[in-house]
């Protein structure tokens, strides 16, 4: 699958196409929320009346990346979301009970299901094509890739809008802290310290303009996904699967440009990511990305979009070092969440 | 004065109900329709007004037919909710 266009709003400047990761963004305590552009010259305002923040900024993404892309529809729209529309989720299910079950107002009702975003969207484009949204906790993104690809080799579709967007609410960090994941950082550029425990929410969207052939305005290739299911895999599990991944796409280990790896902040989480970089990486240069985005369930999209700016820059950003990659570049991203969920995705360049 | 201080509140309500962004309570005219070429509201806003007229009024529109007329402007509603308040004090 060919990127032809990228659109993402995120805890960095990185609405709008303009410097790429040049300096990262500070973000303070234990989230991180995203840096929002003014919606009023990209959406109907209208309909921005009735959005929550994920909608505005799932919207707004979308838009840039067909904007980046040149696109007015596409034969499919499909959205990754593990959370949802939290925020009127929460502000329906309060009326509920404020209310007694009773004068119930239909907007939050409307705008909370997890669909919301590719339907506003949809609506938007006034497109009428497929159009379908994964909810499949941090495999939502990974999965709408996945459906993408099988769209592209079922003859089913030529092109496809595909994304993830998930957002911090005040509820949601209520219960999720309870759980003892977070910490107060003092600030995101020393989230990797090592011997801490807790890492800082993140939050963002972040949407991919996909072709099945290449068109001449590609500049990444998605090569190959996968999912693995594995809470606490056995010593060696990963360094085989991943060995496999590669072997399956006829690439080794030294193809690689850079690793991005999901490290998060907390010392039990990282081990097994410090493990693979001193070891089966430790001749490949290796970085965390959620120092950029926090930890949120779609946060590989975001790794996504930087491995595709990556490619289409031949080097690493300058917040990164800025090291230029020489001619053909390939990234590999794994990521993996506390609930054992892993994806590898292959990206190189066109 | 009841009428002109009902008219101000439903205003009011209008405005945070609809989250009318960049619009206040004193940009709405009595008389302006509310639909349509007026504030331009839809159907998701009249079932929002519909909730509104109960929340704050205690008053349940029940045939839907009286829908465009009673949420015609500020005023018809100010009305309509006067004629039921005395029909059910």
């Amino acid at each position: 699958m060919y990127i032809c266009g990228t659109g993402i709003i995120s805890p960095q400047p990185s609405f709008g196409h303009g410097p790429f990761l040049e300096e990262m963004a500070e973000h303070r305590g234990e989230e991180m929320r995203c840096i929002e552009p003014e919606y009023k010259d990209l959406l109907d305002p209208k309909l921005i009346r009735r959005m929550s923040r994920i909608i505005r900024f799932g919207t707004a993404a979308a838009m840039d990346c067909l904007k980046e892309a040149g696109w007015n529809s596409t034969d499919a729209i499909i959205t990754g979301t593990a959370y949802g529309c939290l925020e009127d989720t929460g502000v329906f299910l309060s009326r509920l009970v404020e209310f007694k079950e009773q004068m119930l107002t239909p907007t939050a009702f409307i705008q909370s299901t997890h669909n919301t975003i590719g339907a506003q969207i949809g609506l938007s484009l006034k497109c009428h094509s497929y159009n379908n949204t994964f909810v499949h906790r941090a495999f939502s993104f990974e999965h709408a890739l996945l459906d993408a690809w099988m769209l592209f080799k079922e003859g089913q579709a030529d092109n496809a809008l595909v994304g993830a967007a998930d957002e911090i609410t005040g509820y949601s960090q209520a219960i999720i802290r309870r759980f003892g994941i977070y910490r107060k950082c003092e600030s995101n550029f020393t989230l990797f310290e090592k011997g801490q425990k807790g890492t800082m929410a993140g939050e963002g969207a972040s949407f991919f303009a996909l072709q099945k052939q290449a068109g001449g305005k590609e500049y990444a290739k998605i090569d190959a996904i996968k999912t693995l299911l594995l809470e606490n895999p056995a010593a060696g599990t990963m360094e085989t699967e991943i060995q496999l991944f590669l072997s399956a796409h006829s690439v080794s280990i030294t193809d690689l440009d850079l690793v991005l790896l999901g490290y998060n902040g907390d010392f039990s989480h990282d081990a097994a990511l410090h493990h693979l970089a001193s070891g089966m990486f430790e001749d490949s240069i290796t970085s965390g990305f959620k120092q950029y985005c926090g930890e949120y369930p779609t946060s590989s999209a975001f790794a996504l979009w930087m491995a595709a700016n990556i490619c289409k820059n031949n080097s690493l950003p300058s917040s990164m070092g800025g090291i230029g990659l020489e001619g053909f570049v390939r990234v590999l991203i794994y990521n993996v969440d506390l609930l054992g969920h892993h994806s590898l995705i292959l990206v190189s360049s066109c | 004065m009841v009428m002109e201080k009902l008219m101000e509140d439903l205003k009011t309500q209008i405005v945070e109900q609809l989250n009318l962004q960049d619009v206040k309570p004193g940009d709405i005219g009595n008389d302006d329709p509310l639909f349509n070429e007026g504030l331009g509201l839809d159907s998701i806003d009249a079932l929002e007004l519909i909730v509104l007229l109960q929340q704050h009024y205690n008053i349940k529109l029940l045939n839907a037919e009286e829908g465009p007329k009673v949420f015609y402007s500020v005023r018809s509603m100010a009305e309509y909710i006067t004629t039921h308040q005395k029909a059910n004090p």
